[in-house]
């Protein structure tokens, strides 16, 4: 034990310039410990990358239990899902969610999807001139994620909203936390009255209601498996799309790289989602007093994970605020790790590894105009990238 | 050395095989076969490469 006092600082992690870049205040953080106490939203922060990846393979020390989110609402309403509960509880739930999503299963969809991405490429370059967080980072995600549950008509054109507010009512009660809610509501209650009728036949998601009239899975949880798909896997992927662009366009040496050696694909994804994380902060409490980096996390502490300053973190990474496709960063933080790792991992290879090949095979360079940013609680995308002129591969 | 699989918790993301795919690979059913269980002294390396690229902490080394 240890009676070191915990580093405090009175940074407000959901402040406006934060959340738009947030990497100044990581290194700030950093530099105070591994773990630093924010009284102003009454979390202990995690900084470094030991401790982070630490926390997240020690579920019991570290509860998801009614902890993810940063206001009580949301935590109350994600009671119950795989994302909120610790083993053995979450051990089923988990299984049921990924039974459809894990890379095995998703092993068909691998050649629609790199079609998809390589057409949307296709005719944005012929285009020359466009905006690529509507025409590629949003479009391709929207039609996978759709396609996948089988979501037809005016369902399909709620997505992106809905993805979006599920995310942002993650954090902290503040306005865009309550203009989001009712947003996220809908989602809620659209999932909560879904059928399998309603759902494409041979589709993903009218599979898990087919599963759940079997009795393969728990009744009435088809309705909140896809609602996880849709809050969980929208969102964070435009993110991730949105990043491969925007750092491509920033570094067309590193796109040179891997038209030169495709076999650089997935380390050119993990460099992106290590640089970019798209996941500002995530909640766990502390079940006991932890030690952790010398200091001692008070037992019922709320606790947030910062993913992109573990990722950034010069004790692990080798000069890492920069950005190189060939470090092959295959340990990054951006989908957690352990039990609670992201589910969709699988799904968003797919789409984004898709997305770079498409990329490197047709695209030399790309001239960008000034990318908007806009404060999100929870999610870290670009809002618009306008690409003023594409020079073909 | 042997490597242990918690065989509900891998969901088959195929990350150790790339690490290590002399001790490990994917079946046709997306399934993960250990090859190699006893681990030698000289493939502890890649061993330990495979446990630690697993996103869901299937695997480890004991």
């Amino acid at each position: 034990m240890t009676d070191s006092a915990v580093p405090i600082s009175d940074l407000d992690l959901f402040d406006d310039p934060v959340l738009v870049d947030p990497y100044p205040s990581y290194a700030a953080l950093r530099g105070l410990g591994g773990v630093v106490h924010l009284p102003a939203n009454d979390v202990y922060v995690l900084t470094r990358y030991d401790v982070i990846r630490n926390a997240l393979g020690d579920w019991e020390s570290f509860s998801s239990e009614g902890a993810i989110g940063f206001n009580p609402m949301v935590n109350e309403a994600l009671t119950g899902t795989s994302l909120a509960s610790d083993p053995p509880v979450h051990t089923q739930l988990r299984a049921t969610l990924t039974a459809n999503l894990s890379p095995r299963a998703l092993r068909g969809l691998k050649d629609s999807i790199d079609a998809k991405a390589d057409a949307l490429v296709e005719e944005l370059v012929n285009k020359g001139s466009f905006e690529a967080i509507d025409g590629l980072a949003r479009a391709l995600p929207l039609e996978v994620v759709a396609d996948l549950i089988g979501f037809t008509g005016q369902v399909r054109d709620s997505m992106l909203r809905w993805g979006q507010a599920a995310m942002q009512v993650i954090g902290p009660m503040n306005q865009r936390t309550a203009e989001s809610f009712p947003i996220a509501g809908e989602l809620y209650a659209w999932c909560s009255t879904v059928t399998a009728e309603d759902l494409a036949p041979g589709s993903v998601g009218r599979g898990v209601f087919e599963a759940e009239a079997r009795g393969d899975i728990p009744p009435n949880t088809a309705g909140h498996i896809i609602h996880q798909y849709l809050g969980a896997g929208v969102d964070t992927t435009i993110a991730s799309i949105g990043n491969i662009v925007a750092l491509f366009a920033a570094h067309p040496e590193q796109l040179a790289l891997v038209r030169e050696n495709p076999s650089l694909v997935p380390a050119a994804f993990n460099e992106v989602l290590r640089y970019w994380a798209p996941l500002h902060a995530w909640g766990r409490r502390a079940t006991r007093d932890v030690e952790v980096d010398g200091v001692v996390v008070p037992q019922g502490a709320k606790v947030a994970i910062l993913f992109g300053a573990g990722n950034r973190d010069p004790r692990h990474y080798e000069d890492p605020d920069a950005f190189l496709v060939e470090r092959n960063p295959i340990d990054h933080l951006s989908f957690g790790y352990g039990p609670h790792g992201c589910a969709g991992q699988g799904l968003a290879r797919l789409e984004a590894h898709a997305v770079i090949e498409a990329l490197a095979r047709r695209v030399g360079r790309l001239v960008v105009g000034p990318e908007v940013r806009v404060p999100s609680n929870i999610t870290r995308s670009i809002e618009e990238l306008p690409i003023l002129e594409v020079a073909p591969a | 050395m042997r490597i242990v699989l918690d065989r509900p918790r891998c969901e088959g993301h195929g990350l150790c095989e790339e690490a290590a795919p002399d001790l490990m690979h994917l079946d046709d059913d997306g399934e993960l076969v250990l090859d190699r269980e006893e681990i030698s002294d000289a493939d502890s390396a890649l061993a330990n490469a495979a446990v630690r690229v697993c996103p869901v902490a299937a695997l480890r080394l004991v």
